[in-house]
């Protein structure tokens, strides 16, 4: 069959200067000068992008160029989650060194405070300074597990790590502001990177709100894992709002409103929202606080058969918004649970734990499994069915099937 | 006879075989159409078969796709792409093809 190939630059141009199609221009009210939208590029068909070409990439399950996933077995064994091997979740591209600019002059706005303000980075510096660790997880994680055909990448349990921040507190900053308005009902934050692709704010501009009682816990981070945050993870600047889901740690962040109102933006009203199948709409819960959850880490389906005899079954575990209590592993598939024990340090109501169970295996198939609590809640046994596949907890999807000989 | 029979249907077949690739020549060469400029897809996406080289979404050049994924994709959208099904940006005749061409053209 022919190649064919075509003249884009006419298409472009027409889309620049108003000529295309009208269902084009329908489509396409704010599209973008290529030239600049490209900045990160892709290599390979499975390959690492660009962007991200210092990953580990056998750490790593390449879905797309935007959304990469940790393989079960190495999100770390040692409770932290090598940044090589950290997932890539984007909404938007990352941004360049060139579009970022002088680091420590990165801009941010406070809003909906007593005296609103706006600091740079070097500033912030000066207001405060803390380290904590919190979960990070793709609210889809799990998202390949659901039956219906949900769009978006097909996370198992790799959307997800354990990371160390460090920054300023958020409460150190509204404090330098005077404090948060009365009447704010949240904390909304905003990133940048849709700017450098010109689309409409509204549809493209990464903008969430999660409840105002957040900013407690809530910090700027601008290192991650002990180096400067990476662009492909939000640097210079992020949002980091421990227990809530990934998108509401927001990348590139330029701005944070204490808002009456919630964002009314597409990835606030529209998307990450929690409908049952076939339904959507801003009426259904927003992709907020993370559940209680657990998964075995190894030994796995992706590590071979097993060699009989003592085996250590190892994994993570996290309460959501609490401390995570307890963690019971099943080798017969749930029909009997025993007790495992933490190891490792406590690092906060935030961060998982890393759990060990020894078992003596003989020769067989097991399917193993893992359920969490946190005291109020555990895991549930099968996955809420949703439209978007979001927030799976259910400890049946993620048990493992292992051989040992 | 036999050998009359023979090219007869050699004849039919290279017919139809034609048929078929000019059919699939005229689908491609309209879903290029709507790839880069009824739709634009080629301003969000890379797709080096179609020159596109656009990076807000996927480089659809690295995702394994079949024409049902990409239909859906196209119909419903998602996070910032738009619905071009349900919101009747593009025809259902439309969607068919351009889904066609991006799953023919992939890694070309």
């Amino acid at each position: 069959m022919k190649k064919i190939k075509n003249k884009l630059n006419i298409n472009r141009r027409n889309f620049l200067t108003g000529t295309a199609s009208l269902a084009g221009l329908a489509a396409t009210a704010s599209m973008v000068p290529i030239t600049i939208a490209n900045a990160n590029h892709t290599e390979g068909k499975k390959g690492l992008p660009g962007f991200i070409s210092w990953k580990n990439r056998d750490a790593l399950i390449v879905h797309s160029d935007k959304g990469i996933e940790t393989h079960r077995s190495a999100i770390g064994e040692s409770l932290i989650t090598p940044n090589r091997n950290v997932y890539i979740r984007n909404n938007m591209p990352t941004m360049t060194d060139g579009q970022i600019g002088d680091r420590n002059n990165w801009k941010v706005s406070i809003q909906g405070v007593k005296n609103p303000k706006t600091f740079t980075l070097a500033q912030l510096k000066k207001l405060g300074h803390t380290t904590i660790a919190t979960i990070l997880q793709c609210s889809g994680n799990g998202r390949g597990f659901f039956e219906h055909k949900v769009r978006g990448s097909q996370w198992k349990t790799g959307a997800a790590a354990c990371i160390f921040w460090t920054g300023v507190p958020v409460k150190a900053v509204v404090d330098a502001c005077g404090g948060i308005n009365k009447d704010a009902v949240f904390m909304t934050s905003a990133g940048v990177d849709h700017e450098p692709t010109g689309l409409d704010p509204k549809k493209a501009m990464v903008e969430r709100s999660v409840p105002k009682k957040v900013y407690k816990d809530a910090m700027l981070a601008w290192e991650m894992n002990g180096v400067p945050l990476p662009n492909s993870h939000g640097g210079p600047l992020r949002m980091v709002t421990p227990g809530y889901f990934g998108i509401n740690n927001v990348k590139h962040l330029g701005k944070v409103n204490f808002s009456k109102a919630e964002s009314s933006v597409k990835y606030m009203k529209k998307s990450y929202r929690i409908s049952p199948i076939g339904k959507k709409g801003s009426q259904y819960p927003s992709c907020w606080e993370m559940p209680v959850k657990s998964w075995i880490t190894r030994p796995t389906d992706e590590t071979g058969t097993v060699k009989a005899g003592k085996v250590q079954i190892v994994g993570v575990a996290m309460g959501g918004m609490k401390k995570v209590r307890s963690v019971k592993v099943s080798i017969d598939g749930g029909k009997s649970w025993k007790k495992a024990k933490f190891v490792g340090p406590d690092l906060g109501k935030y961060a998982w734990r890393q759990f060990a169970f020894e078992a003596n295996l003989s020769s067989g198939t097991y399917n193993i499994a893992s359920l969490a609590s946190n005291g109020s809640d555990k895991q549930p046994e099968l996955r809420m069915e949703n439209r978007r596949g979001y927030a799976h907890n259910g400890w049946k999807d993620h048990s493992v099937q292992i051989t040992v000989v | 006879m036999k050998i009359i029979k023979f090219l007869l249907i050699y004849l039919i077949t290279l017919i139809l075989f034609c048929q078929t690739l000019l059919a699939d020549e005229s689908k491609l060469a309209k879903g290029l159409e709507i790839f880069n400029e009824i739709a634009a897809c080629s301003a969000c996406h890379t797709l080096k078969a179609a020159g596109a080289e656009g990076n807000v979404g996927p480089n659809l050049d690295t995702v394994d796709l079949t024409i049902e994924s990409v239909k859906e994709m196209v119909t419903y959208g998602l996070g910032v792409m738009p619905a071009y099904g349900e919101d009747e940006i593009l025809t259902k005749e439309q969607i068919d093809i351009v889904s066609f061409y991006v799953v023919s053209s992939v890694g070309k």
